[in-house]
């Protein structure tokens, strides 16, 4: 990692603040609360609850409203600039569930209309509008998500891996999130105040804000990103920490990265949901974190709403509009202080030298993250922290319709099928029943593959960084809650299955399973998700001595499936599963080598020639890889093969090439499973058979490819020693 | 109220899916929430949820909430009191 400062170019912004810096700046000082019942869908029986809606959205279908809303921030954060950027990282946790609810309530079942459901879609859009055709990764980590974004988006350009990055978070409002949080009893019913002796709950708000992050100023006047840091609480799958421990652990990591002291930081805009247990841990957090005297704070969640994944990056615009104006904004909705939080919150806004600003924001799942924003140091306090060794693997466990590790990489090294649905029975064998007596399947599997890696690693291997890719995340679980949403008329949804349908549940879980208390992420990206969650993971973790868990897994559901990925309902039925592997950093000869090689769009100018050339080249490439695991997606077979054998060509590789979703079967995150296979084969030195009845071929000290075709062309490396 | 109670104890196994608990195992006067059952936060609202469906009684706010969850016998007591229709 180098130390390149980064620096925000433009920042777009869409809330109930309004759109723009300008109007947004407006309300904001005017403390202008738009809360006002929900307008946008039946509220059920007990009457809407007061939300923060934007208004102006144009009253179309198609896209979503979370992609309209995407698109209106990111419009304004590239209005100045004419060139594509070099990646966009998105936060967002809802994805185009505003139109899948409407499209299920009408009974349809044409999966064309169920199109633009997937968490990623946002973020492919705004790849097609702007022409970006490298990384396009999207985290869902709840109401961390936009934060969570900008910290993994600053740690490409830090990294080197890209020079302009478009990141922050998108939520709209949704029947799921409306009614789930009501569900949960955590919506105050006069509206979010915050900090408040009297506080009730949040306010649901909606909304956007994209911030165009480059290597080099635009400007002189250009804000900074001065430091981000993640953590998880590994304590709960939704309540806080009572003590706030995972807040505090994420807030001390940013200063660290910021080369900042406490004291030096002029405004803390918190998390502040107006929640009683969100407040009182985060207080406490932050009277520690600034030894009992932080600086001028408040949250404006009483003005904004609870934007949820867009909440991070909103935040990170206010923090800058607080810089840029000279003015911290007011504690809005407070009318009597929570004596008990020892805090005293801005309560009108205040004109104030801001330099820098901590922003919080802490979702469900334990998952944390906090930024530092400021003017630019004159000089570097201190180096960073170097990643430059790269990822070793120190174990690995898969999952498939064929059965666990053991008897997957059997199926596999035989060129045999192992695609289907696990047993239940077969999945949790390892799993304490009242452990996951709440949790479905996506969770199960991804548990079951982290039991099994507790139980072989070293002590020291256990990782403190979890990374989960998801293609669709907990079906299971949304299918409970929309159908019981649904056929209780709005009046009966289940908390429990809320809480489990939230893409980064089963991460959280398998950092409560293992006590992992460093970044918790989880990424959803198509068929392309576990890539996005070992890029993403390789990326903000930097530190040799906390091992990382990538995971990659999606389950399969009778219902849902065929409406969100119809390409992956074959004649011999749905397939599901997973793959993870144990990482740490340590020098290259430490043993087998996971690498991220490769993410672009297939949009590129001769994307296949650009990805032999990445690779090494022709004669690097076949003298590095003695194999090639190819993913060719059933929705995109033709051009994966168009692209295949092209590669092929370009690269003279005449070693075996397996074409593994034919074995594993269909489901997005199959390419995990073909990671798991390609490590086991260079720890073996042997390659799975080429074809049915043929035997395994000695691998004669080389490593395994695996690529990812289709709209998105990936390469995962994986070498021996 | 006896009826009641052996009610509950069998939805709250059910909708809460504890594994090797059977009726017996629930007692009428242990601590309900944070007990020897496992029960926390989540599983109260989702016992808010069935309580109001099947009982038609509502329980919104933490504070009598927690009075409400304290044993199995004062949740019985709740609903028998706030009932729209006798509960036996």
């Amino acid at each position: 990692m180098t130390d390149t400062p980064v620096f925000i170019s433009s920042i777009g912004m869409v809330s109930a603040l309004g759109v723009g810096r300008d109007q947004s700046a407006a309300s904001l000082w005017q403390e202008d609360r738009r809360f006002a019942p929900l307008t946008l869908f039946p509220a059920g029986p007990d009457g809407p609850l007061p939300v923060a809606e934007f208004r102006d959205l144009p009253a179309v279908a198609d896209p979503p409203r979370t992609h309209q809303l995407a698109r209106l921030a990111a419009d304004q954060a590239m209005a100045a600039c004419s060139t594509p950027p070099d990646a966009i990282v998105l936060g967002c946790t809802t994805g185009g569930m505003p139109a899948t609810e409407t499209t299920q309530e009408e009974g349809i079942d044409d999966s064309a209309a169920y199109r633009h459901h997937g968490v990623g879609t946002v973020a492919d859009d705004l790849a097609r509008r702007y022409r970006c055709t490298g990384p396009v990764v999207t985290l869902s980590t709840a109401c961390a998500s936009g934060a969570t974004a900008i910290a993994v988006a600053a740690a490409m350009i830090r990294s080197g891996r890209a020079r302009r990055v478009l990141a922050g978070g998108v939520d709209a409002l949704c029947r799921l999130t409306y009614f789930g949080f009501k569900s949960l009893q955590v919506i105050d019913p006069d509206g979010a105040r915050p900090l408040d002796r009297d506080r009730r709950g949040m306010t649901l708000g909606e909304g956007a804000a994209m911030l165009l992050l480059a290597d080099r100023p635009r400007t002189e006047t250009d804000l900074q990103l001065l430091g981000a840091g993640l953590s998880c609480d590994a304590y709960h799958p939704s309540t806080p920490h009572p003590e706030g421990a995972g807040a505090l652990a994420a807030m001390q990591a940013a200063l660290v990265d910021a080369g900042l002291s406490p004291g030096q930081i002029d405004y803390i805009n918190l998390h502040g949901t107006g929640t009683p247990d969100n407040d009182r841990a985060e207080a406490m957090a932050v009277n520690i974190c600034f030894n009992g005297s932080p600086p001028p704070l408040s949250s404006t969640k009483g003005v904004t709403g609870h934007t949820l994944g867009a909440a991070g990056a909103l935040e990170a615009g206010i923090a800058a509009l607080a810089i840029q104006s000279g003015r911290v904004p007011s504690n809005v909705g407070i009318r009597n202080v929570d004596p008990a939080l020892a805090l005293s919150p801005v309560t009108s806004a205040t004109p104030l030298p801001v330099r820098r600003v901590l922003s919080n924001s802490f979702g469900f799942g334990g998952n944390n993250a906090a930024l530092v924003i400021g003017k630019a140091a004159k000089k570097r306090p201190t180096a960073r922290k170097t990643a430059d060794m790269p990822l070793i693997v120190t174990g690995y466990a898969c999952l498939s319709g064929g059965g666990r590790t053991t008897d997957t990489l059997a199926a596999l090294s035989a060129h045999e099928s192992c695609r289907g649905c696990l047993a239940d029975q077969t999945v949790c064998r390892d799993l304490d029943p009242r452990s996951i007596r709440r949790l479905k399947r996506l969770s199960k599997m991804t548990l079951a593959m982290a039991v099994e890696l507790k139980r072989k690693a070293a002590e020291a291997d256990l990782p403190g960084v979890v990374s989960l890719g998801t293609g669709w995340g907990a079906l299971s679980e949304t299918a409970d809650f929309i159908t019981r949403l649904m056929e209780s008329a709005y009046q009966h949804p289940s908390p429990m299955a809320f809480i489990g349908s939230v893409h980064n549940a089963p991460a959280g879980q398998v950092a409560l399973l293992l006590g992992a208390r460093g970044a918790n992420l989880t990424a959803s990206g198509g068929d392309y998700s576990f890539e996005q969650a070992l890029l993403s993971a390789d990326l903000v973790a930097g530190n040799p001595s906390e091992p990382i868990l990538v995971l990659g897994a999606d389950e399969a559901h009778a219902a849902l499936t065929p409406l969100f990925a119809p390409s992956e309902v074959s004649s011999e039925g749905l397939a599901d599963g997973g793959g993870a592997l144990l990482l740490r950093r340590a020098p290259v000869a430490a043993g087998t080598c996971v690498a991220l090689a490769v993410y672009r769009s297939h949009r590129q100018v001769d994307a296949i020639g650009e990805t032999v050339a990445d690779l090494g080249g022709a004669e690097n490439l076949n003298f590095r890889f003695g194999a090639i695991l190819a993913g060719l997606p059933a929705a995109h077979r033709t051009m994966a093969r168009d692209q295949l054998n092209r590669f092929l060509k370009i690269s003279g590789f005449d070693g075996p090439v397996i074409d593994f979703r034919r074995l594993t079967g269909e489901f997005a995150t199959a390419t995990a499973i073909a990671a798991v296979a390609g490590v086991h084969w260079v720890a073996t030195d042997t390659v799975g058979a080429p074809g049915v009845g043929q035997n395994p071929q000695p691998l004669n000290g080389k490593g395994v490819l695996v690529l990812g075709l289709g709209p998105t062309i990936t390469a995962t490396t994986i070498c021996p020693p | 109220m006896e009826k009641l109670l052996a009610e509950l104890k069998a939805k709250i196994i059910e909708i809460l899916n504890l594994p090797d608990v059977s009726p017996a195992d629930v007692r009428e006067d242990d601590q309900l929430v944070g007990g020897p059952l496992g029960i926390d936060s989540i599983d109260v609202l989702e016992m808010v949820i069935m309580i109001e469906k099947d009982y038609g009684v509502v329980i919104n706010n933490r504070e009598l909430g927690a009075q409400v969850f304290a044993t199995l016998r004062t949740l019985a007591d709740h609903i028998q009191k706030n009932a729209p229709e006798p509960v036996r």
